[in-house]
Formats: C-alpha cells, structure tokens, sequence
C-alpha cells in the first residue's frame, strides 16, 4: 500500500485517533456504569439480606458459620474492622467483639484454677452460662474467630491443638513438645503418672519429672497424693474433663 | 451437684488435688483461699462454731472421690483462717479450732441490735437466755457458743454497754443491759 503523503494524511490519522479514543472512552464509561450499578445492585441485595437475615446471623451458629463461609469464598473479612460497611450493615463484629470481651473475662476468671490454660469445650460452656439470658448461641467456631481477632491485641491469646482437644492459651507460657505430649495423654483421665508417662513415651524418669515439674511451676498441673494405691497423680484442670463435667451443670 | 446437708459444695471440693497440700506456692496459695471460704461458709450455713482437727468434720473428707485431708492440711487451712483473725486455736497443740464467721466485734454488734430490736435496753437476762430464750429464736442468736457470746459480752461491758454480774445458781451469769 502506497503510504499518503501531505498534510491531508497526518489529519485524517489525526482524525482516526481521536475517534478510536472517543469510542475507548465510551466503552469504559459503558463499563463503568455498569459496575456502578452491579455494585449498587449488590449493596441493596446485601443490605435486604441484613434486613432479613440480622437476627439470624446473631442466634442461629449454623446459619452465622454459612456467612462466613460466604464471605470467604467472595474475598471479604467481615471483622477486619467494625467501621467498615459490612460491620455497619449486619453488627457482626458486635458479636465477636463482645464475644471476645467475654472470653478475656472467662480466661481471668478461670486462671487462678487451671494455670491460664483452658479447653475450648470448657470456654464455651462458660460463655453459654453467661449468656443465657441473649439466648444467642455460641458454637466453637465462633470462639475461634473471636480469639482470631483478639490476637491484634498482642495479648497473647492461642488456640493450641493437643492431641484432639484444642486448648485456648491466656499467658505466655512457652509449652514445648515434650509438655504437649504430656498434656495429650492426660487428657485421658485427667491426670497422668509418671511411670505410666515413661512407659507410654519411653521417656526416662527423669525427663517426666523435669517436665512435670515445669508444669507443676506453671500452674498448670496439681498433685494428688491421696490415691489409695500410693501413687502420686499429676491432675491438669485444662484438660480434666471430671472438672468441666461437673462445673456444666451448676 | 453434691450437698452436705442444705449445704451446696463448690466445684472444687470434687476435684483430687485441692486434697492434697500443693507444693507451688501460688497454687497452694489459691487453694488455701479456696478451703477457707469453703470452711467459714459452711460453719455459718451450719452454726458450727468449733472444728476438732482430729474429728470426722464432713468437709475434711469426700468420700465421692475417695480423699480426705492429710492433719497437715487441715492444720494449714484453719490456721489461715486464723491469721485472717477469722478463726482462734483454743490449745496450744492446735486441735481444736473456735470459728468466727463474725468476728468478736460483729457479734457484739448483733447483741446490741438484738437488744434494741427487742426492747431491752434497761432488762436484765441471763446468759442462757440470750443463747435460747424466746426472744431469740429465729436470730443469730440462736445456739451460739457460750465461749463467743461471753466474749462479745465481755467487750460489750468494758464499752460500758452492760454489766455481768453472777446469777443464783453458780453455773450461770446474769446480764444488766444499760444501752
């Protein structure tokens, strides 16, 4: 093709540009609009669904789990923050900071007892006691998400897995794997022995009595001597289900 | 949950170690503090005024989890109740143990109210009456330990509020009341 020369042909290219950027500009306008309006679409189906579904997010755990389960699979933390719109628009961050007041409260409450080391099951069924009256229940889940967003806190607040029980951690006490391994087998009875921990673990004894006697300074263990068979029972209320059990039905 | 008496057992009674004396001191501490509003509680529920170390006192053992408390232990726990000036050893050998739920002071007070409320400013009484005379059923009063009340008396007549004086019979003493 033959390139046009003169002044005619750098206008009419002049010309084609600016009718390309007029139609680019039209086209993302277009776009814009669009998303504009899916997002107001959104945000009033969202608000509807606040409307209506408020309460239920507040009471009802199954259906409060199945948000979150939404809000994960779109991208978005409800809690990130209580100002944001999500916050305003359903109060959910209500919930779990309220939520996560309480469980400082349980935590100090029970500290004295168990060392600052309690049983996630043991946690919940102190808060559902407390909260009798909201008639809102409170499922592990919810702790969990709750304890998740006191760690901004830098409070020192941990979810520790031991064994199949998580236990929820209020000092800052160091457990190594040794002491999880302990805590895992106490969770039997409540309460281990230290030639049954030898036995158990293969450890010698002197590695058992080293940790027990951490724990014991950690105020995370109790000694028992009044067994008839003589042996002394190291018994650890963060695990002890003969505590929890009988403490649930006051 | 457990119950001695109308009496309801915290949570902690039911669980092994608090029978046993803890070696760590911030938990030995807690547990002391445990047993003593355990054991003043229940004296005050109860109106049992005297603890014999050696006796089959019903929160020293739970037969439920099969502990009881070792004589160290019981000797630990009264003795924090007395130096909390809650409690008093009646012997040198630490084996019988007076338990003040009201302190001496707050006995008194209660004998003056009881005085007031009753009309009985100028009276005379007897000591036993005050323990188990009619106008004392139903107070907290009722059944207290002649060794208590006497002593709340004493302190009452050197404030100057009664006087004792010995009655007929040699056994018992009378009260002039001067409120």
């Amino acid at each position: 093709m033959r390139r046009r020369p003169g002044i005619g042909g750098l206008q009419k290219a002049a010309a084609a540009r600016d009718q390309y950027r007029l139609l680019g500009e039209n086209v993302a306008k277009l776009r814009t609009d669009m998303m504009k309006e899916q997002l107001s679409t959104f945000r009033s189906q969202l608000e509807e669904f606040a409307r209506k579904h408020k309460n239920d997010i507040r009471k009802n755990p199954a259906f409060r789990a199945q948000f979150h389960e939404m809000c994960a699979n779109i991208g978005v933390d409800p809690l990130a923050s209580n100002k944001g719109f999500w916050a305003e628009l359903l109060g959910i961050g209500d919930f779990y900071y309220e939520l996560g007041v309480q469980i400082i409260e349980v935590c100090m409450l029970t500290r004295s007892h168990n060392g600052g080391l309690i049983s996630l099951q043991e946690l919940c069924n102190h808060l559902r006691q407390r909260r009798k009256k909201d008639r809102e229940a409170v499922t592990e889940d919810d702790c969990l998400r709750a304890i998740s967003k006191l760690k901004v806190l830098g409070s020192g607040f941990e979810v520790i897995t031991i064994g199949k029980k998580k236990l929820v951690r209020s000092v800052p006490t160091e457990l190594n794997k040794d002491h999880n391994q302990i805590l895992e087998l106490a969770q039997g009875q409540g309460f281990v022995i230290v030639e049954e921990v030898q036995r158990r673990l293969s450890w010698t004894s002197g590695r058992v009595i080293d940790a027990l006697e951490t724990l014991l300074e950690e105020g995370l263990a109790m000694i028992d001597n009044g067994h008839k068979d003589g042996k002394c029972r190291y018994w650890f209320p963060c695990v002890s289900s003969v505590y929890s059990s009988i403490g649930s039905d006051t | 949950m457990q119950k001695l008496a109308d009496f309801k057992l915290p949570q902690f009674f039911n669980y092994p170690p608090y029978f046993t004396l803890q070696p760590v001191r911030d938990t030995r501490e807690k547990q002391i503090q445990l047993w003593k509003e355990l054991i003043l509680d229940y004296c005050k529920s109860q109106k049992i005024f005297l603890i014999g170390v050696e006796e089959d006192f019903p929160l020293f053992s739970n037969s439920a989890i099969d502990r009881s408390l070792s004589h160290e232990a019981r000797e630990t726990f009264l003795s924090a109740i007395v130096g909390e000036g809650r409690a008093e050893w009646l012997d040198k050998g630490h084996r019988k143990c007076l338990i003040l739920w009201h302190r001496i002071q707050d006995w008194a007070d209660i004998v003056l109210q009881f005085v007031r409320d009753n009309g009985l400013e100028d009276s005379v009484m007897t000591v036993e009456e005050i323990r188990s005379g009619t106008e004392s059923l139903g107070t907290e009063l009722q059944g207290i330990d002649r060794t208590i009340l006497m002593r709340a008396l004493k302190l009452l007549e050197n404030k100057g509020k009664l006087a004792l004086f010995k009655g007929t019979s040699a056994d018992d003493e009378g009260v002039k009341f001067s409120v």
